[in-house]
Order: structure tokens, then sequence, then C-alpha cells
């Protein structure tokens, strides 16, 4: 191990912020440490550089514990970059240049330190920044002179809060392969983030930290998982692997959590929304009967169950049956402000059946004259489901039903 | 203006130079240069015993008021920082005003009493300032800010009493050079000058310590200790000029903030320019306050006058620049 944690603890006025914490980073090694804000990720980093001293615990580079050596002698060794830098009229070249104080002989610098210096900014790229003022650059710009320094500093391992906060997707990323190339160089790297992402696509390990203590520790693939996000982050996520990356996505919650079954009776666009704002509030959906290739169809069939007939054809008995069966299971069932022609008529049925089962909901955003195109047959259905409802359950807006349904 | 820093400080030096025979040659006694070629016993006295001794001294003054300036401007990241901030300039008025109230105002008196009730002063702030952590920069400020208008009302307390003394006081607060002679150059020129080499030194230093604390500490600085140096250099460098000559204002602000402009931020060169800069300015204003009436006017007033209203215009350019 070439940066080995024994034990940590960091006690600040009466709070504990750091307990027990050991982990080790490897030559060649990228490690972030993720978890949420106050979880101790930057005063891990700051204890370990020293800045803070721990109540406990050991801090070893090389086999060697990192008090045994002069603050001077740290910063050949770590290199590292605080979250918060303060703006400055300094010129590119002079920030840079902070990376060769460790090694300053006497009051001037050398020509040796001179290359360094022009070869750090040359691999973040800004070269010909060289005399612009820093204070001037772009938050971007800012963050690379900033690692160029780190860099000039020439140190084995890196310990970085942040670096890339407040940045936009391309700097993001721009910082990140920066990162990578350095340590392909000969060092390693241990690195707070707060994008799961982004940390999980650039770091060989990763660190999940949760109120001072680590939760997991591991690969990206087995420390991202939706229960470790849920018990360090409290948010309810869904993982997906794309690629060989990791990709975290929000999702309110899983279907085994989603307990009210809600079935939607829709098509032709009309469910859609519907069936999208109840998911996303934590309703387990269906929908039916839906020709396949709907609009609603791709709606339900992503989010949940649907009962489908073939494109352009009329209700079949065995779909109706099914669609009955849903019915039956749900919790509630909701008419949307559907459009009524011969293939889907017996939608209205099921509805129908719905209602007399007390179970139904009906979205009328419109006149029921305008959205039929069948005639009295199925007026008549749904003046009966209508008069079997309270008013309370025709709504005018499908805006409305997350209200009613909270009751449910 | 863009000069390397090679021009710049060939220009300084020269402009030292300059204020240097200025300062021998012109005076209220109608002396002048053309005297200097032949110099009678009664011409070698004025400028040996007078003129050159307030000159080095005005010289030694504004130089150290500078370099303090400009160190701890960067030191605690604020603009508005001068030599004074600390409490020396009103723990040395209350040192000055508490002699000659008493009534034993001798030259060397006043000198030893403002000298240690300024550092005394600066350290009483210090030890207000620092914490079980080190010394946060914010509680240093206001903890100096609170004792400066502490011992203003003692030494306005002290004017009050001091009755028919009160002119004498007053105008050793405006500060100024009427008094130089050999022996203050000789007691000031060795704890100004270790003062600014020491300062010099560390300028790199202050150059990281602009970017933060933390970011100093990440390229090897002992950041608290520094401070603790940086904050003693000032302090004896500060309180040694104001024991000689009095409270003399803005010399210490504005010289830096000049500086910045035409030299930029980086201290290395910042900081010695800015002494440069303080050695050709003070004499300079000297020469005016013994030469523009017949008597004297106090230096203080004249810095404020010439220093504002200059420092003003450089705001104003370097706004309209940026």
């Amino acid at each position: 191990m070439l940066l080995e944690i024994k034990g940590l603890k960091v006690v600040l006025g009466s709070s504990e912020i750091l307990k027990n914490i050991s982990f080790g980073v490897k030559r060649g090694e990228v490690v972030g440490l993720l978890g949420p804000n106050g979880s101790g990720k930057s005063t891990l980093l700051r204890t370990i550089y020293g800045v803070l001293r721990p109540s406990g615990g050991v801090v070893y580079f090389d086999g060697r514990a990192i008090p045994d050596f002069s603050i001077k002698e740290v910063a050949k060794k770590l290199g590292y970059l605080p979250q918060e830098s303060f703006d400055t009229g300094l010129k590119v070249k002079e920030v840079v240049m902070l990376g060769r104080t460790p090694y300053i002989q006497g009051f001037s610098f050398t020509e040796e330190d001179l290359k360094i210096v022009r070869g750090a900014l040359n691999l973040v790229g800004l070269s010909n920044f060289e005399n612009r003022r820093f204070s001037e650059l772009s938050g971007g710009e800012k963050q690379k002179v900033l690692l160029a320094r780190v860099f000039a500093q020439n140190t084995e391992v890196l310990l970085l809060d942040e670096p890339t906060s407040h940045l936009d997707i391309s700097s993001q990323l721009e910082i990140m392969s920066l990162i990578r190339r350095k340590v392909q160089d000969g060092c390693s790297a241990l690195i707070a983030i707060h994008d799961i992402n982004l940390a999980s696509a650039y770091c060989d390990k990763l660190l999940l930290v949760k109120k001072g203590e680590i939760f997991a520790a591991g690969k990206p693939e087995e420390t991202i998982t939706s229960g470790n996000i849920r018990e360090v982050y409290g948010a309810e996520v869904e993982v997906r692997k794309i690629g060989g990356n990791i990709l975290v996505i929000p999702s309110p919650r899983r279907d085994a959590d989603r307990k009210k079954w809600i079935h939607v009776i829709c098509g032709g666009g009309t469910g859609s929304e519907i069936i999208r704002d109840l998911w996303i509030r934590g309703y387990r959906v269906s929908a039916g009967v839906i020709n396949a290739l709907d609009s609603d169809w791709f709606t339900a069939s992503e989010l949940g169950e649907v009962v489908d007939e073939r494109p352009f054809s009329e209700i079949s008995d065995e779909s109706f049956r099914k669609n009955v069966n849903f019915i039956e299971r749900s919790d509630a069932t909701i008419l949307s402000n559907l459009i009524v022609g011969r293939g889907n008529l017996r939608n209205l049925e099921a509805a129908l059946h719905a209602a007399k089962l007390g179970k139904l909901f009906v979205v009328e955003e419109g006149e029921f004259e305008n959205r039929n195109f069948v005639g009295d047959e199925a007026m008549e259905i749904y003046k009966s489901i209508i008069s079997l409802l309270p008013e309370s359950r025709v709504l005018k807006s499908c805006k409305e039903l997350a209200k009613v349904l909270e009751d449910l | 203006m863009k000069f390397t820093s090679i021009q710049l400080f060939t220009i300084l030096i020269a402009a030292d130079l300059l204020a240097l025979i200025a300062g021998i040659g012109i005076g209220s006694s109608g002396i002048g240069f053309g005297d200097l070629l032949s110099p009678t016993p009664i011409v070698s006295r004025i400028i040996i015993d007078y003129r050159l001794p307030r000159t080095l001294l005005s010289m030694i003054v504004g130089a150290g008021l500078a370099a303090a300036g400009c160190s701890l401007q960067a030191l605690f990241r604020n603009p508005l920082a001068d030599p004074y901030i600390l409490g020396v300039s009103s723990g040395a008025s209350v040192g000055a005003a508490f002699v000659i109230l008493l009534g034993i105002a001798s030259t060397i008196n006043i000198m030893v009493s403002a000298f240690g009730f300024a550092i005394i002063t600066s350290w009483i702030v210090y030890r207000i300032g620092k914490t079980e952590a080190g010394i946060p920069v914010y509680t240093l400020l206001l903890a100096g800010v609170a004792m400066a208008a502490f011992l203003s009302g003692i030494t306005s307390l002290l004017i009050y009493i001091s009755a028919q003394d009160m002119y004498q006081v007053v105008f050793w607060i405006m500060g100024g050079f009427w008094t130089a002679n050999w022996l203050k150059v000789e007691i000031i020129f060795f704890p100004v000058l270790l003062s600014s080499i020491y300062l010099i030194l560390s300028s790199w230093n202050l150059n990281a310590i602009l970017m933060g604390e933390e970011h100093a500490m990440s390229v090897g600085i002992d950041v608290e200790t520094f401070k603790k140096r940086v904050i003693a250099a000032t302090a004896l460098l500060t309180s040694a000029a104001v024991s000689v000559s009095g409270v003399i204002g803005f010399v210490g602000l504005i010289t830096p903030h000049a500086m910045r402009i035409i030299a930029g931020e980086n201290n290395k060169i910042l900081l010695p320019t800015s002494l440069l800069a303080g050695a050709a300015f003070m004499p300079f204003v000297d020469l005016l306050s013994r030469t523009i009436t017949t008597g004297e006017v106090p230096v203080g007033i004249i810095t404020a006058l010439l220093g504002a209203p200059f420092f003003l215009y450089l705001l104003r350019r370097s706004k309209i620049a940026a």
C-alpha cells in the first residue's frame, strides 16, 4: 500500500466527524470518495494531509507514519488540493509555481522548477495562459491551473477535494481524464467527488462514506448498488450498466415497494401522462386494453403491465377478460379521457364493471359526445358509468388524480 | 505602464537616489545645490546634522511602512490592511501622550514609551485574536479594530487632561520628521532592516497565503508559525517607525496598492518594489512639508491630502482598465 489509513478518528468540538476509518490506496490506483454532504469526505482528506489532527489512528505513506514527516516533506509526497481557493491576481505561471514551494532552495527557483511548471501547464493544455491573471480565467480553466499546481508538486499521491464541483460537463470529463493520465504516469489519487456516475467511470475503487464511516468499498460495480445508495444517501435510484459503465438514475420506488396498484383504461395517448405520474408517485401501474404500438402502449409497457391487442384490431374476448381481471385485482381503476370507437367500445364496458365494483375514477377533460364515434350505444354505457359515481370521482383534469388517490 | 522587473527596480532605485539628493539639497534655510559644491562649515553642519539624518529617517520609515503594509495586505488577504491594523499607532499615541502629560517629554523618552506601548498593544491584540486552532484572520482584525478604538479613547482623554501640552501631543500624533537626528536613524535602522529582510525572504510564501491558508499548507508551509513571524516582524517594524515619526498614515496603505497596479500581485516583486517606492515617496512628502510654508506642516497631513486622491485616481484607472 502506498497510502494506508488505519483507524482514523476525528473529533471536532463535541461531534465525532470520522469514526475508525481504515483503507489503503495502491500505487496506480484512482480511489473515489463518495458520500452525502457532511459525511466526512473533506475531513478525511484534510486529516490525511495533516490540516486536521486525528484524535486516533495513523496515516502511513509507504510504510512511514505521516506525523514523522515535516510539512515540507509531506508536501513532496502528498499533493493536496483543497476544495476552496481564493481568487488572486497572481499570474497563471506564478500559481503553478506555488507547487514548487516545497522544493525551493534559497530565494530563487531553478531552471528545473521552470521546466516542471511548463510541463504541468502543458499537460493541462494551458501553455499559452502562462501570463494571464488567475482571476480572469473561467471556472474550468482555474481548476485546470490548480490541478497543474498539484501536478508540479511531483507527488506520489494526489488528494483532491471535489476537483469537478461547479464545472460544466466537458470540464468535468477533462479534469477527470487529466487525473487519470497523471496516475498512469506513476502515482495514485484519492478524490472526493459528488457525481456518482463520473466517479464510477473514472475510479478503480470507490469508498462510500456514511456519517464518518466507510459503508462500502470496492470496485464501482460492487459498491454502487441501489441498496447501498439508499442506505448512504437515502435516495431511491436505479443502477444500470451500459457498456461497462455504471449509470445511476433516480427512481422514486422499486416495484416491490409499490403497494397500491392502479389500472388505467386508456389509449391513443390519453393515458401516458397519467401512467407516468402515477409511477413517479410510487404506484404500481397497469393499462388496458391498448393496441400495440399505440403511444400509451409504449409508456405502459415501460413502466408496468399492459393488456394489449394487435394493432388496429377490435378488443377480443380474451383481452377483455384479462382487462376485467386486472380491474378486479387493482386497488383503483382510471378511465382516461378516451376517444371511443367500435374497436375499443368494450373498454367502456370494462369501465362500467369497475364502476360497479366502486373502483372507478373518470377523467373527463372534454364532453363525451365529442369523443364518441359509436353513437347511442356508447353514450348509454357512459351515462350509466357516470350515474354510478359520486361527483368527486369525476375529474376535470388528470392533474387532480394525485389528490383523490391519496385517500385510497 | 508595463515594465520588466529589472526596469522597475532601476527606476525605483533612481527615484530613491533622487529623493536623497533632493532632501539634502533643498530646504527652508536657503542653502541650495550650489552651496553643496563649495560647502562652508555652516552648510556642512546643516547638511550633515540636519538634512541628511532627516532625509534618511524619512526614507527608512517610508520603506518600512510600505513593506509592512504590503505584507499584511497579503497575509490578511485584505486590501484595507495597513501597518496599523494591529493597533500599533493607537498604542504608540497613548505612549507618547503619557510621557508628554507627565512632563518628561524628551525625544528619547517619547520614543521609548511610544515603542513600548506599540509593541505591547500588538502583543495584546495578537493574544486576544489567537485561538486554540490558530490565528483566524478575522478575529485578529476585529481585535485590532476594537483595541485601536479603545486606545483612541484613552489618547483623547489624555489630550483632554493635558490642556496646555495638548498642542504637543496632537502634533506628535500627526507625524513628522522635524525631530530627526542621527540617534533616531541609528536606533531604527536595524529593526527596520532586519524585519524588511525577513519579509522580503517570506514574500513567496505570502503568495501562497493569497490563495488561502489551506493552499499554503498544501505546498508545505507551516502556516501558523509563518503568520506569527510575519505579524511579529511587521509589529516590530511599524512600532519602530511610529516611535521616531509619529503616526504617518496612508503610506503603508497606498504604496503597495499603487505598486500592485504597476508591478502585479506577485509579492516577490511587489514587496521589494513597494519598499523602494515608500523610501522615495516619504522624503518627497517630507520635503513638501518643510518647504511648502515657512513653518512645518505635519507629514501625516500631506500624505493624506496627496495620497488619498492619488489612490482614488489609481483605483479608478485600474477599474476602467479591468
